[in-house]
């Protein structure tokens, strides 16, 4: 076990954990930050992505000792009122189903706007296909990132 | 109305099992399963595990209060293996330690000795000797013997489709934890919250009233999670009672894999007998379905398989069998669409057998044999509003089939190594479960003092949008603001005897029991508006926008002020209402009866691009005519479609479950397994709302989504198949095996 102090949505926390913990647990469990969600543990399906100083990382593998002073930022800490340009064309387009992937999808999908406004289909596929969703509702991740790149705020 | 719980989803604060927050104490329990396929066990050693720090105890068959059985159909099932195992990942061992981490190390310290038994895993070696997991089924409709003899054309093959893990992205788990008075609640992510109550009291010798199971919404299901939910919450409830502490037991992806049921792969024979316009004359087939080592729910999907044979199709003269084999594989399961997708591949093979042969379209074979109102299916059901030729006619003509064929073509004049191929695929599928007795709801609606309305039901919410749907149809049966509406978690004690969430009946079932209950309370507030307006009838009395209207006019009197003189009143505005699909029986003596309270029907028009230097494929378009009935919900029931469309694409295609000899999963995590991704969906999906005005089988004749869109993917396997012939005319006309991955394209392609 050993102490970290983690800038986490903003705000600075202390945990004591085994360093090789993966950031996604001490989010779940000692953070009790638990929209970010576990789906398979091998960085695969994206369903536990969050931002490392703005980009999108897998939380299953990273392991808390890897994370340092970096700023961690989860889907709680993506707006103060769920407003982001992200998360109101998510809800235009009525995209989640089940919604156990969308967190991580949106945070995949935040992190593409933020390094290319307006990406193409291409740029679009290039960044989410690692975010699976069983669903099925990738045409409407698609068109909500679309509409969501034409925000000001973005 | 969108997805009442978007909001929350796209902020992170919707709930699942592993996100309910953990009582003081909470124990974590993993299993161990048994790395062998077929044996009688010799030795278990636990010993190391046992002696682990934080390891609290390893529970075996012997600590199970109750019956070690958890089979729901036939009572064939150990919750944890006794003297043998059937398959690799069969739970022998329950580990329960303090923390997930050490119970999950605890049961790699564990070992087992086996006297190694025969391991089939192909179903029709398990047929050959006689392995069965439930009596085989023959449907019969006229004579095919006697047809086939007046056949010009008969053709015949054989059509292999594969497995399909569920994936739901949220594993298997479910958290339970003592109450006083011997009482248990668990909170379990399944479709079934009754088979869980049930199992739980089977296994624990409780009456089932001790058991309170409750569910707030699933991170996916598809099936999976009907019957095979039982066991990881029975897990946690035998701990949790045991111990009389709280215990968790959410699968790790990999376990969640090996140790759970998919979808049954088949192995099918089939003959097709045309005359010389077409006509199909006679169709036979025998399926043989790999159930696994227990029946689950093998027999039922067995049978979903037959009743779906011809699809969209009438034919006079069919003789359909299907055999349910069991081998050591874990127990294939529900998965949308329950055996219905299987049959149907077969009928559309044999099918696209013979337009090759006979050097047609298999669109004018499609076209000559739809379905009409009138015509009988193989189980004697009469269809009736038979929407399968307007469907087709409809997406002809809308999306211009005979242009994109001409294109096709064209295309392929003009390319040499990349080639299109189109296919039509037409739908048909029965809503009702097929075993009549469970086509049953209720539901509890409370109106509260200040106007507020709590509905609950048997319905589970997994992302088909079912809780929407039931606070759309509350807030219209009141005539009231949606937002006075809420849905209760699903739950055993105030719901009893539930069906589960599957069939894609959900909404009928769970919404007419709740207009139902609506109604009863209606007639309560009738009398306190007679009341209030000095009214001597209440004829006329309707509530439209929260204001009380008689015989077409609106009056002074509003919602809120209703209820409160109905409670001054002492009138009761609490309501159980009850609903039982009326007029379905089936009799499986005859194998003849009006099982479904109707079809779904609708049409896909299907455009591939093969690659045929590598075997890889994209989908150009899906274009698609649905009968919807009179969709209550555009947007959730379009979403049905998208995503039924990418999974269906999914399980013809890319989605390989692979198993060897030894009947070891190799397809084991998601690196082994692929699923689509954005990448593999369609670059144009356009779904065409039929015209039409529904059922009133159907709640608000807005008619079942769950699962036919899911049926449409099986086009993409011809669509496909098409790209191959147009580079490969000599490509073998019995050639349908699927998952039809990029390998299998090139061996057709060049074998």
């Amino acid at each position: 076990m050993a102490i970290f102090n983690l800038n986490v949505n903003g705000e600075m926390h202390q945990v004591d954990v085994d360093p090789s913990t993966p950031i996604l647990w001490v989010l779940r469990d000692n953070l009790n930050l638990v929209g970010t969600k576990y789906g398979c543990g091998i960085a695969m399906c994206g369903s536990c992505t969050i931002h490392l100083d703005g980009e999108a990382v897998r939380s299953c593998t990273l392991p808390v000792f890897m994370v340092g002073d970096r700023a961690v930022t989860t889907i709680e800490g993506l707006s103060e009122n769920g407003d982001h340009p992200v998360q109101k064309a998510w809800l235009e387009h009525d995209v989640p189903q089940c919604g156990y992937c969308q967190a991580g999808q949106i945070m995949t999908a935040t992190a593409l706007l933020k390094e290319n406004r307006k990406p193409s289909d291409a740029d679009i596929e290039a960044a989410m296909e690692g975010n699976i969703c069983r669903c099925g509702t990738y045409t409407r991740i698609k068109a909500a990132i679309k509409t969501a790149s034409k925000s000001r705020r973005i | 109305m969108k997805n009442i719980d978007a909001n929350n989803h796209v902020t992170g604060r919707s709930i699942y099992v592993d996100d309910v927050p953990e009582l003081g104490g909470t124990l974590h329990a993993a299993v161990y399963a048994s790395p062998h396929a077929h044996g009688k066990i010799k030795k278990i050693d636990s010993s190391q595990a046992e002696r682990m720090p934080g390891v609290v105890r390893v529970i075996s068959w012997k600590d199970i209060p109750g019956q070690n059985e958890i089979g729901g159909i036939i009572s064939d099932e150990p919750l944890l293996a006794a003297d043998e195992v059937h398959f690799q990942g069969q739970p022998v061992l329950l580990i329960v330690a303090e923390s997930e981490e050490v119970a999950r190390e605890a049961a790699g310290k564990i070992s087992m000795d086996v006297d190694p038994l025969e391991v089939i895993t192909d179903p029709r070696v398990a047929f050959e000797k006689g392995h069965l997991l439930s009596d085989s089924r023959t449907f019969k409709l006229g004579n095919s013997q006697a047809a086939f003899a007046n056949c010009k054309y008969i053709f015949k093959g054989k059509a292999i489709s594969g497995g399909q893990e569920h994936l739901y992205l949220e594993t298997q788990g479910a958290y339970a934890y003592p109450l006083e008075h011997g009482n248990l609640k668990v909170i379990s992510s399944t479709q079934g919250p009754t088979v869980v109550q049930r199992t739980i009291s089977r296994v624990l010798g409780l009456g089932m009233h001790h058991v309170e199971v409750d569910v707030t919404r699933l991170g996916g299901g598809f099936g999976g999670k009907e019957d095979q939910a039982s066991a990881w919450a029975t897990m946690a409830a035998l701990a949790a009672w045991l111990l009389q502490k709280p215990v968790k037991c959410i699968l790790h992806r990999m376990d969640d894999m090996r140790m759970t049921g998919k979808r049954h792969p088949y192995s099918s024979d089939y003959k097709i007998g045309l005359d010389e316009n077409l006509k199909i004359q006679a169709y036979e087939a025998v399926y043989y379905q790999n159930g696994g080592a227990a029946a689950d729910l093998s027999p039922a999907i067995l049978e979903r398989t037959i009743f779906h044979a011809t699809s969209s199709y009438f034919i006079p003269n069919v003789e359909v069998t299907a055999h349910s084999c069991k081998t050591n594989l874990p127990p294939n399961t529900a998965f949308r669409g329950f055996g219905g997708p299987q049959g149907m591949f077969v009928i559309e093979a044999a099918i696209a057998h013979a337009a090759q042969e006979l050097g047609v379209d298999a669109f004018d074979i499609q076209e000559e044999n739809l379905l009409k109102n009138g015509d009988e299916f193989p189980y004697g059901q009469i269809a009736e509003g038979c929407e399968a030729g307007n469907c087709w006619e409809e997406a002809i003509s809308i999306f211009e089939y005979e242009r994109i064929r001409k294109e096709v073509k064209e295309f392929n004049n003009n390319h040499l190594l990349v080639k299109k191929g189109v296919a039509l695929m037409p739908i048909c599928f029965g809503i009702s479960f097929t075993n009549t007795p469970m086509n049953n709801a209720r539901a509890l609606v409370h109106v509260y003092g200040d106007g507020s309305i709590g509905v609950s039901t048997g319905a589970v919410e997994m992302g088909q949008g079912v809780n929407t749907k039931l606070l759309q149809i509350a807030a219209a049966v009141f005539g009231v603001n949606p937002q006075r509406v809420k849905i209760e978690t699903t739950n055993t004690s105030r719901v009893a005897n539930t069906s589960p969430s599957a069939a894609s009946s959900t909404t009928d079932l769970n919404g007419k029991a709740l207009v139902n209950a609506a109604n009863q309370i209606l007639e309560q507030l009738k009398i306190a508006a007679k009341n209030i307006l000095g009214l001597d009838s209440t004829e006329g009395f309707v509530i439209r926008k929260e204001t009380v209207w008689i015989n077409g006019k609106p009056t002074s009197l509003n919602w809120e002020d209703l209820v409160k003189e109905a409670l001054l009143m002492r009138l009761n505005l609490s309501a159980k209402g009850h609903y039982a699909t009326p007029g379905i029986h089936f009799d499986k003596k005859t194998e003849k009866g009006h099982p479904f309270a109707y079809h779904v029907y609708g049409t896909a028009i299907i455009v591939s691009n093969v690659d045929c230097l590598r075997g890889t494929y994209t989908f150009e378009s899906v274009k698609v005519v649905h009968d919807y009935g009179a969709s209550m919900n555009k947007m959730i029931d379009l979403g049905q479609t998208e995503g039924g469309i990418v999974q269906g694409i999914g399980w013809m295609t890319m989605e390989d479950v692979v198993y060897d000899e030894n009947g070891r999963l190799l397809s084991n995590a998601l690196s082994t397994y692929k699923i689509p991704d954005i990448y593999a969906v369609p670059e144009e999906i356009d779904v065409h709302f039929l015209n039409t005005p529904g059922t009133d089988m159907a709640a608000f004749r807005s008619k079942a989504v769950g699962e036919p869109p899911f049926l449409y993917g099986i086009g993409a396997w011809f669509a496909i198949k098409n790209a191959m012939l147009a580079f490969n005319p000599n490509l073998k006309a019995d050639f349908a095996e699927s998952p039809l991955t990029p390998e299998r394209v090139l061996m057709g392609l060049y074998g």
